[in-house]
């Protein structure tokens, strides 16, 4: 057990989990094939058996109403995805409490929400889905699309600091330097952490600042649907 | 649990929602469907699991929107929103047991409930519209994996998409409970012209059965091979032939003016028809057997059933269905007094049909008297089907060719065993032989051998008698002359011998 600089908090080294509390994979399709367009993201679960995969694409694709040449392409998709990830799995990675600043920057159908916080990595049993369910509850989002793309963000930014985590195990590993701090500060992602013994020293508060509230408010807006179409073909275009 | 951000400060002005549907947050129904009163409590839920189709579906009352109805099927009755059933517990049980269901919250109990609730209520927001998994889990948050389960599970049970347009290839699934609840659902009108199948989903031909437990409707084809649902048993099919009759009924006019036509045109149905009006000749025929002048058909009728087989005598494929009155929709379709007559067959069965044909036959030798007056078509169209009955199998009943058969195969069976025996025994015999001939040819190879050895030793012996006169010779003659040579010449003679 190493003790780092930041003091009580211990690091351990687990296997490689996303810290949360369900070891989810977000997945991002966007596909393309012959002028027609799928975009999605969702999480899977990846205890769920393969043959899901396929199950799950073709019905996508008949719900959506997409021909059948989606169907192979989604597949390769998700499971390029999944496998991905399972090339992580075995690996370890260390986990120690350490807080990120997670933004969201999203617009899904009409509703753009603009959003940072801080988010605890070494916290395994943080759970984004409840986080978007109860943001949207309290910002009383109707459009329900709203949620799991919330929590797909989530996801997807804590799999890269998990992801950017095992590499630095495997590069300290290999140089063989085993001085905790130095990795720390190697990983660019690291570098953004906050130094949470500034903020909760003797002299700092927990309260944020006044002036700091609204780097931190969330801010959620509706769009009409012209404006929408237009910042679409733009996305399209590029 | 996660470090929750900074406290949500309220919405900034621009967020006011416009909410195109009616929010799934608020519930616009009153009462679950389980308080609701009039539902039929037919079959209790907590008897059927997944894998059993789900009881009778008989569509139970509802809770009521405002403006829509909400049915649920009876067997699905346990659901609240606000609690969770047993039944729930038993078939999704990944969301309650373990500890996975304890530790994660995309598994928990909580989770689950959120799903469904969610599900049920988007759903009961279009009623009319088939809410679809993708749709559904893209308002969802959480892995799509539990979100299909929960869905397929409420989909299953009637709480979702229950009585909504299927989506095409979907009801090709082998689900069975799928296609027993969309069997149920799909609404079965007997008033529909065309009698569409719900089994095979064609158009049912010139008869069908309909089962008034179920409130549905097949055709004959899959009536035969079973195919509906396992709660029904083939005693619950009504047979309904879509008949002349059914497609536009006589009226009484229309049945003298054909009466009349007949008395006047004996066997000429064209004239018969025109006579009637608008009725084509095979109308005026069928109507006419069924009239009144049936009960005198009644007689040859009764006399058939002694003739009468069943197709699925006939048929191989039907030779395992045990014997207890069935109906034989694949009887003779085109003539309907067949078609009767393999009804009534097989209502009594082959005993009692025996008997009546018996008096069937009495009775129809009076009738015959009786009936010389009347209707020469009558008695041709008697003929006709006395002979089309004849062309059928001779008059053995299903029993007995049955027994025939069986009697049969025991007798092949022991000829075949016959068989195999005396070839078995050939071919013993066979290898015997070969032994034998080998054997003997052994023995004339001995005997060559030993006679050559023989001729060997009599060589040798020769050898050795002229070895011993040669030496002898050469002693005598030489004697004097050779006392030189007695020294050269035995030694070239005992080395050789």
């Amino acid at each position: 057990m190493k003790t780092v600089s930041l003091g009580a908090p211990r690091s351990s080294t687990v296997k490689f989990h996303r810290p949360t509390r369900d070891n989810l994979v977000p997945i991002r399709v966007d596909i393309e094939v012959d002028g027609q367009r799928y975009r999605d993201a969702f999480t899977w679960n990846p205890r769920d058996p393969d043959s899901e995969v396929i199950t799950f694409a073709k019905r996508t694709a008949k719900e959506l109403k997409l021909p059948a040449t989606f169907v192979p392409q989604i597949l390769q998709s998700i499971q390029g995805q999944l496998a991905e990830f399972r090339s992580y799995e075995g690996q370890e990675m260390q986990v120690k409490e350490k807080i990120m600043p997670l933004k969201i920057d999203l617009r899904v159908n009409n509703t753009t929400i603009r959003d940072q916080f801080l988010w605890d990595i070494g916290n395994l049993e943080s759970d984004p889905e409840e986080f978007a369910r109860t943001l949207c509850d309290d910002l009383n989002i109707t459009d329900p699309e709203v949620g799991p793309a919330i929590a797909v963000c989530i996801r997807e930014q804590l799999y890269e600091i998990a992801s950017q985590t095992v590499s630095a195990m495997r590069e300290a590993k290999m140089s063989k330097k085993r001085r905790a701090p130095e990795f720390a500060s190697n990983s660019k992602a690291m570098n953004n952490a906050v130094d949470m013994f500034k903020y909760f020293g003797s002299k700092g508060s927990v309260i944020r600042k006044r002036k700091e509230w609204y780097l931190y408010e969330p801010v959620v807006d509706v769009v009409p649907k012209e404006e929408a179409a237009v910042v679409d073909a733009k996305e399209q275009l590029k | 649990m996660a470090t929750p951000p900074a406290p949500v400060p309220p919405v900034t002005a621009n967020s006011a929602p416009t909410p195109a549907q009616s929010p799934f947050k608020a519930p616009p129904f009153s009462q679950p469907p389980s308080t609701a009163g009039t539902l039929k409590t037919e079959i209790p839920p907590a008897s059927s699991s997944a894998a059993i189709a789900a009881g009778v579906a008989a569509v139970g009352a509802a809770a009521e929107d405002s403006s829509h109805v909400i049915t649920v099927p009876s067997y699905s009755g346990w659901f609240s929103y606000d609690s969770i059933s047993d039944t729930e517990r038993r078939l999704l049980p990944e969301f309650f047991e373990g500890e996975v269901a304890a530790v994660s919250g995309s598994r928990g109990p909580e989770a689950y409930k959120y799903y469904r609730n969610t599900l049920v209520k988007r759903f009961r927001a279009r009623p009319a519209r088939r809410l679809t998994l993708t749709e559904a889990r893209r308002g969802l948050i959480g892995d799509v994996g539990s979100v299909r389960r929960v869905f397929d599970f409420l989909e299953e049970w009637g709480l979702i998409n229950h009585g909504a347009p299927p989506l095409g290839a979907k009801q090709g699934k082998d689900k069975r409970e799928e296609a027993t609840t969309s069997q149920s659902s799909l609404p079965a009108g007997p008033t529909t012209p065309k009698k569409l199948c719900v089994g095979c989903r064609s158009v049912c031909g010139s008869a069908y059965f309909t089962c008034e437990k179920a409130d549905i409707s097949i055709c004959c084809r899959c009536f035969v091979r079973g195919n509906y649902r396992p709660g029904l048993t083939p005693a619950d099919f009504k047979k309904v032939e879509i008949s002349e009759d059914a497609k536009s009924d006589w009226t009484d006019k229309e049945t003298l003016h054909l009466l009349e036509a007949v008395l006047h045109y004996g066997e000429d149905w064209k004239k018969v028809s025109e006579h009637v009006g608008s009725r084509s000749e095979k109308d005026c025929i069928a109507r006419l057997i069924r009239l009144s002048f049936g009960e005198q058909f009644m007689g040859s009728k009764e006399q058939k059933m002694e003739f009468e087989i069943d197709d699925d005598v006939n048929n191989e494929s039907r030779a395992e269905i045990p014997k207890r009155p069935r109906l034989t929709p694949l009887a003779d379709a085109s003539n309907p007094i067949m078609q009767r007559v393999a009804f009534l067959s097989a209502i009594v069965g082959s005993g009692v049909a025996a008997a009546a044909a018996q008096a069937a036959i009495s009775a129809q030798s009076q009738v015959d008297m009786n009936d010389n007056q009347t209707d020469s078509p009558i008695s041709s169209t008697k003929e006709e089907v006395f002979s089309a009955e004849s062309s059928y199998t001779n008059g053995f009943s299903a029993n007995d060719l049955l027994k025939e058969a069986s009697t049969n195969a025991q007798v092949q069976l022991q000829k075949e065993q016959k068989d195999i025996e005396q070839s078995l025994s050939a071919i013993v015999d066979v290898q015997m032989k070969e032994i034998q001939d080998k054997i003997s040819r052994f023995e004339q190879k001995e005997l060559l051998m030993e006679k050559e050895r023989e001729q060997l030793h009599h060589l040798r012996e020769l050898l050795f008698v002229d070895q011993l006169a040669v030496v002898q010779h050469q002693r005598r003659p030489h004697a004097v002359a050779a006392e030189n040579k007695e020294e050269e010449k035995p030694k070239p003679i005992i080395t050789m011998g």
